[in-house]
C-alpha cells in the first residue's frame, strides 16, 4: 500500500521536482583510449527552473575536470535528457560524484528560492 | 448489384485484416532521489530592520520534500540562507539565523528519528535518509539588518539549497 501511495505521488505530486539517474553509474572506457565515461539522465519538473549545472567532483567535493556535451544544461519544464560524461583515466579513481545543480534566474519578489543539488557515486 | 457484392467483399476482407495489436510500452525503474520545492517560502517584514519567514510575522517558511526509492543509498542536506542572492544596496552587515526541521514524514515507524538524528554544522542539517518514502523538510530563516537600520526598498531573494546525495 506504502509503495503505491508513494509511486502517486511521485508521478503526480511533483510540481516542482528535479531527478538524476542513476544512484550509482559506472564509469567505462570511452572509445578513446586513456578516457572513461558514464551515462547519465534527467528530469526536469521544476517549472521554476530551465538551467542545470553538470559537476563531477572528488569525495571532499574538490571539482573534478571533465568533458560533456553540456556543463550548462538547458533544459525545459518537463524535459528530459541524457547525457555522457567524460574524465580521464588519471581522475577515475578520485572522481566520486557527479552532480546536477538547478541554476535559478533573479526575481522581483522578496522570498527565499530553492536551490536543489542531487548526487550520484561512481561505482 | 454488383456494387453491393463489392461493399460486402470489402467489408469482408475488413473483418478479417482487423486483429488486435499490442502496444508496448516500455519504462525501466531506477532508484533515485527526487527533491521537490513543496512551498516556496516567503520573507515577512513585521519591522523596518527584519525579514523573517515566521507565519507570525507575515512569512512563508519553504518546504522542501525529499522523495527516496532507495534505502541507505542518499543523505539529505539542508542549508538555511546566510546571504542574499539578489538585493538591493545594504546600508549594514545582516546577521542571518536558521533552521531545518522534518515536518513530515510518509512512514514514521521508519523515518521518526530523521529528527533527532540528524547532524547540524553552521546552518546546514544532514540527514541520513535510512528508509524509503517521502521527507517534508521546513526551513526558518530570519535577516537582520544591524544598526537597527531600514532594509531598503526592493526584491530580496536568499536561497535555501537542497542536496540530495549517494552514499
Amino acid at each position: 500500500m506504502k509503495k503505491y501511495i508513494m509511486i502517486l505521488m511521485m508521478l503526480f505530486g511533483n510540481a516542482f521536482a528535479h531527478e538524476m539517474t542513476p544512484t550509482y553509474p559506472k564509469l567505462e572506457p570511452a572509445f578513446v583510449s586513456g578516457v572513461y565515461k558514464a551515462t547519465m539522465e534527467m528530469f526536469n519538473k521544476r517549472q521554476d527552473v530551465e538551467w542545470y549545472e553538470i559537476g563531477v567532483f572528488d569525495k571532499d567535493f574538490n571539482s573534478i575536470p571533465f568533458v560533456s556535451s553540456f556543463k550548462l544544461l538547458n533544459l525545459n519544464y518537463l524535459g528530459h535528457v541524457k547525457f555522457d560524461i567524460y574524465i580521464r583515466e588519471s581522475d577515475k579513481n578520485r572522481a566520486t560524484y557527479v552532480c546536477s545543480k538547478s541554476k535559478l534566474r533573479k526575481e522581483d519578489s522578496t522570498k527565499t528560492a530553492v536551490s536543489s543539488r542531487i548526487c550520484s557515486k561512481f561505482k | 448489384m454488383f456494387r453491393k457484392t463489392m461493399l460486402i467483399a470489402a467489408m469482408g476482407a475488413a473483418s478479417f485484416g482487423a486483429y488486435a495489436e499490442n502496444v508496448p510500452i516500455n519504462g525501466e525503474v531506477q532508484s533515485r532521489c527526487v527533491i521537490s520545492t513543496d512551498t516556496p517560502g516567503v520573507y515577512g517584514n513585521p519591522n523596518a530592520y527584519t525579514l523573517t519567514t515566521a507565519p507570525a510575522d507575515g512569512g512563508v517558511k519553504p518546504i522542501v520534500r525529499f522523495d527516496v526509492t532507495l534505502a541507505d543509498a542518499y543523505y539529505a542536506t539542508i542549508t538555511a540562507p546566510d546571504s542574499f542572492s539578489s538585493s538591493p544596496s545594504l546600508p549594514d552587515v545582516v546577521t542571518w539565523t536558521g533552521d531545518t526541521a522534518v515536518s513530515a514524514v510518509s512512514d514514521a515507524a521508519n523515518m521518526g528519528s530523521y529528527e533527532t538524528g540528524k547532524i547540524e554544522y553552521g546552518y546546514t542539517d544532514k540527514y541520513d535518509l535510512t528508509a524509503t518514502g517521502s521527507t517534508w523538510f521546513t526551513t526558518s530563516s530570519v535577516a537582520t539588518m544591524g544598526g537597527s537600520k531600514a532594509f531598503p526598498g526592493g526584491s530580496y531573494t536568499a536561497l535555501v539549497v537542497a542536496e540530495c546525495i549517494a552514499q
